[in-house]
């Protein structure tokens, strides 16, 4: 089971070199040398975590909060959306469990 | 400028089996060494219209295509290939010399030209627009790139696109068209103007046809082309020409899974394929009738600027 107390931060040595075209990335991994298609909630992790080191209940609440306000800016009700939208703390913690398993991050 | 045709078929059999013969294909001078008559004789049908170099200057790439001595010889006689005094690859039937120096021309650039992101596809242009075909063996790619080089358009390349990481524009290298099977037969009845060397049965890729490149491409040899479209052609019998598109960043992927040196290269080959899903529309192409493909393309390459 993944730890969702501990933060995560991007791994040393990333430096998200990356491109987005239309709600997809690809982005370079430094580390292993492959190349990733992200989605567009991976890439707001990553980029989450590049600002700084954070865990689970600190990012689903970012996230949350980001699906609000992006829910509000397209005039839907913020409160619906962010309850229809949001992802579970289970599901993030899947996705931070892939990013780690590709070298993107890493325990702080 | 000199020409492979301007020597008679006694001088170039001199130069494969003497200095070498120095051609120049697109941005690579290569020295073809052979002791195989007919390998000098399909040289000269295919690679007629070729800038010859200079003998002794600098070659990029040095291909020795011989045959071993002793009674292998003539008991059972094959064609190997030799690079800096090594034999990277197993000989092969002599009478498959013409593919397989292909092939090793092939693997030559594809092994060494880094300044450049190699990606196994066909490459046309029309109205200085390049189209990418990247595709598998058996997707009918090479069928789908002779014919639009019968019907007008410029070849730089059937089978390796060379997008140069200083301007990611696309730098030709035409060679003959390599068709296998039953595409053959097809081009033949599709062109019948087509000029082929030797068909050559029983390769590991099965029969093998090679069509001379149109000397139009090859004279323009050194003009590089902006990308315009990436198209992953598929042929499926009774479907209709249809492009279907592809979103960039899924493009991206398919075209690194198609390259040969994208790991290689890290973060330039990133960047340079980066810049080419930038600036290319993606599509898969499904298509069973050439004649329907070809307005496809034409649509496709707009009017002329």
């Amino acid at each position: 089971m993944f730890d969702g107390s501990r933060p995560w931060r991007v791994s040393a040595g990333q430096s998200l070199r990356r491109r987005e075209w239309d709600g997809e990335a690809v982005l370079f991994n430094d580390l292993s040398g492959a190349t990733h298609l992200l989605s567009p909630v991976a890439l707001w992790l990553l980029e989450r975590l590049a600002a700084a080191p954070d865990d689970i209940p600190g990012l689903a609440s970012a996230l949350d909060a980001e699906l609000a306000a992006e829910a509000r800016d397209d005039g839907v009700d913020g409160a619906d959306a962010a309850a229809d939208a949001a992802l579970d703390r289970e599901q993030l913690a899947d996705l931070l469990a892939d990013l780690h398993a590709l070298d993107l991050i890493e325990p702080c | 400028m000199l020409t492979v045709s301007s020597l008679a078929p006694a001088q170039l059999r001199a130069r494969l089996s003497g200095p070498g013969l120095d051609v120049q294909t697109g941005p690579f001078a290569n020295r073809i060494h052979s002791n195989i008559p007919h390998l000098a004789a399909g040289l000269a049908v295919l690679y007629a219209d070729y800038p010859l170099n200079e003998a002794g200057g600098f070659a990029d790439f040095h291909l020795d295509l011989g045959q071993p001595g002793g009674i292998r010889r003539w008991w059972r006689p094959q064609v190997r290939f030799e690079q800096d005094g090594k034999f990277p690859f197993k000989p092969l039937p002599v009478a498959q010399a013409q593919p397989f120096c292909e092939w090793m021309m092939n693997w030559c650039v594809s092994n060494r030209a880094h300044g450049y992101l190699i990606v196994h596809a066909a490459v046309v242009e029309k109205h200085g627009r390049g189209i990418i075909l990247p595709a598998p063996p058996g997707s009918g790619k090479s069928t789908l790139c002779a014919a639009l080089v019968c019907r007008g358009w410029r070849l730089l390349s059937d089978e390796l696109a060379l997008v140069r990481h200083a301007d990611g524009l696309l730098v030709p290298v035409p060679r003959p068209v390599s068709l296998k099977n039953r595409s053959i037969e097809v081009i033949r009845a599709f062109a019948p103007e087509a000029v082929f060397g030797s068909v050559v049965h029983g390769t590991m890729k099965g029969t093998v046809g090679l069509m001379r490149a149109p000397g139009d491409s090859i004279r323009r040899a050194g003009e590089a082309v902006v990308p315009h479209a990436i198209v992953f052609p598929q042929w499926e019998d009774g479907a209709p020409a249809e492009l279907e598109p592809v979103t960039r960043a899924r493009l991206f992927m398919r075209v690194a899974d198609n390259a040969f040196n994208y790991t290689l290269l890290g973060a330039r080959g990133f960047d340079t394929l980066a810049g080419l899903a930038q600036r290319s529309a993606g599509y898969t192409f499904r298509y069973s009738k050439l004649d329907e493909a070809m307005a496809v393309f034409d649509a496709l390459a707009g009017e002329a600027p």
